[in-house]
């Protein structure tokens, strides 16, 4: 005789321990489409922002619908339909695996990288409207760091961290194949964020800066914890020169490439005449204390991470320091005035005065005030190194 | 890129020496010839820079096909490579209206470039445009409420996925949290809590100090105080003052340049229903300040108008108060002008006729339509003798056909108007001169009144004289207009009640 249940009982579900198991290691054997499509949106990000920083450097402010901005607004769409995916069916599916690899927030379930993920999208729509409005109240669009920019760069930002834990986390228990692809994609990502910050720092870091200690203090704030993080993440021994390699293959590439597409200034004045896309400028030589700090780190296996932070940071600023200052010369020289290191691209709106003194070093800097701004950068660097470490030990320990 | 936005900082506040012509009323007329078509070109000046200018182009004949504008730097650097022009839309109910829209992306001397193509060929004129931040835009409720929603959702949501992170993030799967990770989650999420206040603490002091940088290039741009002293009992000395600190030091009266022949033009209105009015012509004094030998007038109190042109060939308009003694001073010489007679009645009728002081008059064809703000209109005038006839000793005053002052009641509003429209005329000639500043075809871009006016061997100019101009806001006007018969100048005035 079949038992009847009764209209409208309530089937209590197991607990999620009971279905899954504590310390159940269910293996990854693929990387999963939301990985791919969330690292597609970076990969949108990653050639829409520069070209779009080119777009306003050469043809000016356009519509909201250039092929630079589709492309930024690509990762917000790419992000979110992963992680609307990832966070829908760990809420109200029921597959064990994915609800148990899961967080809860605010009655939801998913990923931890998901969450974070998704606050950077709603981050980056925050800072449209927000930045729309500025620009009609304030006008002030020759500012690439202002308040509604800063947001949309987190939220960019916050959508690589959380794309790098979701990446730990399921390298954690991942086949070994797998496992180096996601370490790999890891470190690409990583490097995008350096990229992304070494774009904030373009003010600081201009050519023509570089022999300012601001320069190397700036550096010193933004650099170490996004480069250290994911190559400490990864596990891999040349993790830095990985991530400092592929950031400076991506500005390379950019440097090279937007150049061949023809372009013509739509707003006025204009000051310079321009036939083609302007790049930014060469990439910053992090490749060198990258390579220095992964050959370092061969000696420090069992320094404590205070320990360890205290000397990577300073040997990350004075290595950079010992490379970029003699670079620097020669960027201004007449023989880095060429498509290969691309010292002779000028906006439009560059004023022609600043023809006549581009190759010039800014400022002049007391030995005083310069060794203060080092020791303040050094300082930095520990933090931010250890911040780096801090974080990289976070996504090792990644589980959901 | 520190350098090339200090130069741009650099550029703005040098470019700041030629903009803020008039006083309330920013936006430009034009009455013009492009080849061989004649144009009338207004600009809707946007009140934040970079900012959205709206242009519109009627041209005189059904003769025009096709126009294209493009803003560039009124001379020098930023005049010589125009981007690529905008193509003006034709109306589909008025084939003689064109609209269009551009970017201003920098504040001060910048002209838009006019580009005509139609059934007599190619034509083009460049007309200065003063581009200056003239406010900050408010947020509208909606979306201050939308923002401050998504903050909010932003804020507490970093503070939940902080403690998330905390109590499940690195436990293996299907493992429960612990009592320990929650209380040490709730711990992550207080500091959580305390760093997202920081930051927006943080932000909100960066968007204040922002604003604040705004508003002084507003204050910058704002007419700066013309502060006048009377000396030795009829020098009327006027010394110029900047609304923001940094005026005084990128604007040299020393460096001022004539415009239509005089350094400076000053204006002296009775502040008792405008019915006294002087324009007179100081002359450059030692340390910048300028002064004037005052003619006889009786006492009062006076608002002082004083327009000047800087090197760069823009105009700013020094505004500030005066009282006055009976002066008992020189007679009137030169091109230095009064005009005496009731003052602006509280609720004006819309005069037609002035009567001049030789018994002619000046006949305002004003039509019927009323007149409404923000609408570009081009004021005709006629001249008669006392027979009622055209005048025929009509001269050029000052090197054109009229003058034309528009003075809203409450003085808020002074626009100093020629028959070329609002620009000045070392403006006009720097629009027109190639990117060395050389002169190119400026007399052939001039307005008709301008190009007869130039004519000064010619015996007589036209009985007539207009000026493009729009009311910027509703109110009671004042209009003095001035022109010049045999060697007399004279002036007509005519109030007008705008909508």
């Amino acid at each position: 005789m079949g038992q009847s249940i009764p209209f409208g009982q309530h089937i209590a579900r197991p607990p999620m321990s009971a279905r899954v198991g504590a310390g159940t290691t269910a293996k990854v054997e693929s990387v999963p489409w939301t990985i791919w499509c969330m690292v597609a949106g970076v990969v949108c990000g990653t050639i829409g922002g520069p070209w779009d920083i080119s777009w306003h450097m050469s043809i000016g402010r356009d519509t909201f619908w250039t092929p630079a901005h589709i492309m930024i607004q690509m990762t917000g769409v790419l992000v979110g339909i992963a992680c609307a995916y990832m966070i829908l069916t760990a809420t109200f599916g029921h597959d064990a695996v994915t609800q148990g690899a899961s967080v809860k927030i605010w009655g939801f379930r998913g990923p931890l990288g998901a969450f974070i993920a998704v606050w950077g999208c709603v981050a980056m729509l925050t800072s449209a409207p927000f930045d729309n409005w500025w620009h009609n109240a304030y006008g002030l669009d020759v500012k690439i760091v202002s308040p509604p920019h800063t947001l949309l760069s987190l939220g960019s930002l916050t959508i690589k961290i959380g794309l790098m834990a979701l990446m730990a986390g399921l390298m954690s228990r991942a086949m070994e194949r797998v496992r180096r692809t996601l370490g790999f994609l890891l470190l690409y990502v990583g490097a995008t964020c350096v990229a992304q910050m070494g774009t904030i720092l373009t003010t600081s870091t201009w050519p023509s800066e570089m022999h300012k200690a601001a320069c190397y203090l700036a550096v010193a704030f933004a650099i170490p914890a996004v480069l250290i993080a994911p190559a400490w993440a990864s596990q891999w021994r040349w993790g830095c020169t990985a991530v400092a390699g592929i950031y400076t293959t991506i500005l390379l590439a950019f440097e090279w490439i937007l150049p061949l597409f023809p372009a013509e200034p739509k707003l006025g004045p204009v000051y310079q005449h321009i036939t083609h896309l302007v790049p930014l400028h060469f990439p910053l030589l992090l490749i060198v204390p990258a390579i220095v700090l992964d050959l370092l780190w061969r000696k420090t296996d069992e320094w404590g991470r205070w320990n360890l932070a205290a000397v990577t940071g300073p040997v990350f600023v004075l290595s950079f320091l010992a490379v970029q200052w003699p670079f620097a010369n020669f960027l201004m020289s007449p023989a880095a005035r060429n498509r290969i290191f691309g010292m002779a691209y000028f906006a439009y709106f560059d004023p022609a005065n600043f023809l006549y003194d581009p190759y010039k070093f800014n400022g002049d800097e007391t030995a005083g005030h310069f060794w203060k701004l080092i020791l303040l950068a050094l300082v930095f660097s520990v933090l931010t190194a250890r911040l780096g470490f801090a974080w990289g030990d976070w996504m090792r320990r990644m589980r959901r | 890129m520190h350098r090339r936005m200090t130069g741009i900082l650099v550029l703005i506040f040098v470019a700041a020496m030629s903009v803020s012509a008039h006083v309330g009323s920013s936006d430009v007329f034009f009455e013009g010839d492009a080849g061989p078509y004649h144009l009338y070109v207004t600009v809707r000046v946007p009140q934040v820079i970079p900012g959205i200018a709206e242009i519109e182009v009627r041209s005189a004949a059904n003769d025009v096909e096709k126009i294209e504008i493009v803003p560039m730097r009124l001379s020098g650097a930023g005049s010589k490579f125009p981007p690529t022009p905008d193509v003006a839309e034709r109306s589909k109910q008025d084939r003689q209206f064109f609209t269009g829209s551009l970017w201003l992306m920098e504040s001060g001397a910048l002209k838009v470039r006019v580009s005509v193509e139609g059934n007599k060929g190619k034509g083009e004129i460049a007309v200065p445009v003063p581009a200056f931040a003239q406010r900050t835009l408010p947020m509208e409720r909606s979306l201050s409420g939308l923002l401050g929603f998504l903050m909010v959702f932003l804020a507490v949501g970093l503070v939940f996925i902080a403690g998330a992170a905390a109590r499940e993030g690195n436990l293996e799967l299907g493992e429960t949290p612990s009592p320990a990770r929650k209380r040490r989650a709730r711990i992550v999420m207080a500091i959580a809590a305390i760093v997202v206040l920081g930051i927006l603490f943080l932000g909100k002091a960066w968007w204040g100090a922002e604003a604040t940088n705004y508003k002084r290039t507003v204050s910058f741009f704002k007419p700066p105080v013309a502060e006048a002293e009377l000396e030795n009992g009829n020098r009327l000395v006027i010394r110029a003052k900047g609304q923001d600190p940094e005026w005084s030091k990128e604007v040299k009266m020393e460096d001022v340049i004539p415009d239509h022949n005089h350094l400076m033009h000053l204006f002296l209105i009775s502040t008792q229903g405008m019915d006294r009015m002087w324009h007179l012509h100081p002359e450059r004094g030692e340390g910048g300040a300028f002064m004037d030998d005052l003619p006889s007038m009786p006492a009062g109190h006076y608002e002082v108008f004083a327009d000047i042109v800087d090197k760069a060939g823009f105009p700013w308009t020094l505004v500030g108060q005066v009282d006055l003694p009976q002066i008992s001073g020189k007679p009137l010489q030169g091109d230095d002008s009064t005009w005496t007679g009731p003052g602006l009645a509280a609720q004006p009728s819309d005069t037609k006729v002035a009567q001049l002081s030789d018994g002619g008059r000046i006949v305002w064809e004003k039509g019927t339509a009323p007149l409404v703000a923000n609408t570009a209109m081009v004021f005709k005038f006629r001249v008669e003798d006392k027979d009622g006839k055209p005048a025929k000793d009509m001269e050029p005053y000052m090197g054109m056909a009229g003058h034309a002052e528009f003075v809203s009641s409450d003085m808020s509003v002074f626009a100093h108007i020629h028959p070329a429209g609002s620009v000045s005329m070392a403006a006009l000639e720097l629009a027109s001169a190639g990117p060395g500043g050389e002169a190119t075809t400026n007399g052939a871009n001039m307005h008709s009144g301008m190009a007869m006016s130039m004519q000064m061997t010619s015996p007589s100019l036209e009985p007539e004289v207009s000026f493009p101009y729009g009311f910027p806001k509703a109110g009671d006007y004042r209009i003095f207009v001035q022109i010049k018969r045999a060697g007399q100048v004279q002036t007509g005035v005519f109030d007008a009640r705008v909508q």
